[in-house]
């Protein structure tokens, strides 16, 4: 078996400076010492190593944009990318906070050997802005040791890689302090040296738990690895460092996200019609942002556009830290029918989508409806507006045997206020509403008025007049 | 000299005749035949503005738009209502047999709201129709609209009140709207592609009251009140 481990030697830095529009100097402190501990080109250029202290790095890189090294965010970013290399190979274990670790063997084959695979995720890589070292090694564990103690090592040959193992410093092989101590005491350097010690005198001399290890490492115990499932939902996080204030920071990052969900959706073969955006606020409670488009859609492009719109029309409330991308829905894809050999002719239904998902999201969901009879006798309930997320409606009644009503009814009853000159039809009497309080008892006439208007109207039980719509 | 030439051919108010029968499709027949006489055929102009003028509502606007109506919405095209003035009552356009689930009803609240929403609506290719009821529209903004129409195939109606009638409009069709003493629609034709203005008809539209159309007084019934008190 050969394993493959992703060594991420600086991903929060990555991390952060990919969601960054501007180029300013980055650098990662830690927690306690506050002392940088991974720097970017810009602020190496500029001389800020990693060991610098905070104050000197200040001096030397005013603008410098900083970013707490936390382990449980890192743990999480790995996790995303743990996602895209799930689309490479499929047993992957997760080292947080800077490791991935990948069965290879059995992918051997599939790729045509190591190297195009070893090509392909680099490539990977180099579209995601990431930096990662691959190393490979006969068992997981002496595949982790090799990547961290820097050896370059990405070859399917055993013999090599046992080579690689064996000239390993012991300091890299990750005894305890402890058990360092006493295997450098006994003039031992290199691990190729514990190798080549008696397993019984191992365990004597040493611990068993040693012992264990060695065999670990070496391949001759078992040491089961738990493989990461992908969940069934999308989510991608990118961090600024320091606050965005305009939403074009804001589409800058998102453009990268989102083209990660175009692949992702591609990969699944699924579509999604509803994306959450999460904006964490520094000390406020984080905004949300849904946004829906009508039909079932994959492409990033489409969703920026959706995406510009919105945040056009809905200002930032406070400088955003961190945006967070979800999407929990996915459809299953359709075959688009209405295509030519040549792909000239436009898919009328996508184009529909399109559109009205461009309204909904400049106009608010709630501004475009559909309109429907509903079965009622009073006039004002006779007609009901759904949004257009609901789905076609079917009416069923036959157009003949609907009763004359006018084009267009007011939204309230209005009184009468001119005598009309002609009457054209009615009465027609309309009672109904005992059964839930809102009463309705008129008589309905069609009337001119003086003005021209072929007016709807009404005297209810009060006998007053109304106008209740116009036959336009 | 060229450069002159450019920019006054790039003018979308340049009007240029030898286009004229390449810019029109298919002609979109009003269903009126007194008002297609009128407009040699040409109908509605599609990939254009036509502007509706008239003072209230209830004077037969909609009976000049539901043949276009009917025929575009069986087409499976989406009819887009921008701003409605009223409530467009769904069994009323159920009877006239328009198809509900073409329509769309939109509500647009600021104005330029309103402008995005009609240049998106005219350019998209699913567009059969766009009724828009306007406040007011600047000239620069109507030429605006005029081009997203020219991009699109739809037809745009704009309804809009009477005063604008004295100022010009790139609009390729322009129609004044008044009611005749016999519930007709009187049309006076303010401005045609291909064609001089100035035509009038009326169109009959008595049946849009449920009467069969007749003559004079014939038609009326009897009031409520005989000779009583006004309402009011």
């Amino acid at each position: 078996m050969i394993w493959l481990y992703l060594h991420f030697r600086h991903l929060l830095l990555d991390h952060v400076a990919r969601s960054r529009q501007d180029p300013s100097p980055l650098a990662v402190l830690s927690h306690g010492t506050r002392q940088v501990i991974q720097a970017c080109p810009r602020a190496r250029q500029l001389g800020v190593h990693p060991g610098t202290a905070l104050k000197t790095a200040l001096n030397l890189a005013p603008e410098l944009v900083m970013v707490h090294a936390d382990d449980t965010r890192q743990a999480g970013i790995l996790e995303q990318q743990a996602h895209w290399l799930y689309r490479y190979m499929d047993r992957i274990t997760l080292y947080p906070p800077d490791g991935l670790l990948a069965e290879a063997g059995s992918v051997q084959r599939l790729y045509d050997g190591l190297e195009p695979l070893q090509k392909q995720l680099q490539q990977a890589l180099e579209e995601r802005q990431l930096n990662a070292s691959l190393t490979t090694g006969p068992t997981p564990l002496s595949a982790r040791l090799l990547a961290r103690a820097g050896m370059q090592c990405c070859t399917g040959e055993t013999s090599q890689m046992h080579r690689q193992l064996e000239a390993l410093p012991l300091p890299h092989a990750g005894f305890d302090d402890r058990t360092l101590q006493r295997l450098t005491r006994l003039g031992l350097t290199t691990l190729g040296q514990v190798f080549h010690l008696p397993a019984v005198e191992l365990a004597r001399r040493l611990t068993p738990e040693t012992l264990a290890y060695v065999q670990r490492l070496q391949g001759q115990r078992p040491d089961p690895q738990t493989s990461w499932r992908p969940p069934h939902y999308f989510r991608q996080r990118a961090d600024f460092g320091l606050p965005v204030e305009k939403a074009q920071g804001l589409l800058f990052a998102l453009q990268r996200m989102l083209s990660e969900l175009e692949s992702d959706l591609q990969w699944r073969q699924q579509d999604t019609d509803s994306l959450l955006l999460i904006l964490h606020h520094y000390r406020r409670e984080p905004s949300r942002l849904r946004v829906r488009t009508t039909g079932p859609e994959h492409r990033a492009e489409a969703f920026i556009n959706l995406l510009r719109i919105r945040l056009e029309q809905h200002p930032l409330q406070a400088p955003v830290e961190t945006l967070e991308l979800k999407v929990t829905r996915f459809l299953d894809r359709q075959a688009t029918s209405h295509t030519d050999l040549l792909g000239e002719t436009t898919d009328q239904g996508e184009a529909w989508h399109t559109l009205v998902s461009r309204l909904q999201a400049r106009l608010g969901e709630s501004a475009l409806q559909h309109l429907a009879p509903a079965a009622d006798h009073r006039p004002e309930r006779a007609w009901s507006a759904r949004s257009l997320t609901a789905g076609p409606h079917h009416h069923s009644k036959g157009s003949d045997q609907l009763p004359l009503r006018p084009l267009w009814l007011l939204p309230q009853p209005t009184p009468l206020e001119a005598t009309p000159e002609a009457w054209l039809g009615g009465p027609e009497r309309i009672s109904g509403g005992w059964w839930d309080g809102a009463r309705v008892l008129r008589d309905y006439y069609i009337a001119r008025l003086p003005s021209g208007q072929l007016a709807w109207v009404y005297r209810d039980d009060q006998q007053s007049w109304f106008v209740h719509g116009w036959f336009g | 000299m060229s450069d002159l030439l450019n920019t006054l051919l790039d003018d979308a108010r340049l009007w240029r005749g030898h286009r004229q029968f390449a810019t029109i499709p298919d002609p979109e027949q009003t269903g009126f035949e007194a008002l297609d006489n009128q407009l040699d055929g040409l109908g509605w102009p599609r990939g254009a503005l036509s502007e509706c003028l008239l003072d209230a509502p209830g004077i037969g606007e909609l009976q000049l738009v539901l043949p276009l109506l009917r025929r575009v919405t069986t087409r499976k095209q989406t009819v887009f209502w921008v701003n409605p003035p009223l409530t467009p009552y769904a069994p009323a356009l159920a009877r006239e047999g328009v198809d509900l689930d073409q329509l769309i009803m939109v509500r647009a609240d600021t104005r330029p709201d309103l402008l995005w929403t009609l240049e998106n609506c005219l350019r998209s290719p699913v567009t059969g129709l766009v009724m828009a009821w306007p406040d007011t529209l600047a000239a620069r903004d109507v030429r605006r609209l005029q081009l997203a129409a020219e991009a699109g195939h739809g037809s745009c109606i704009l309804f809009q009140s009477r005063r604008q009638a004295c100022q010009s409009s790139p609009a390729a069709l322009r129609l004044a709207l008044e009611p005749d003493h016999q519930l007709g629609l009187r049309i006076h034709v303010l401005k045609r592609r291909g064609g001089w203005p100035g035509q009038g008809c009326t169109l009959p539209l008595q049946a849009r009251s449920g009467c069969v159309a007749q003559e004079g007084s014939a038609l009326v019934i009897r009031g409520p009140w005989s000779g009583g008190p006004a309402p009011g």
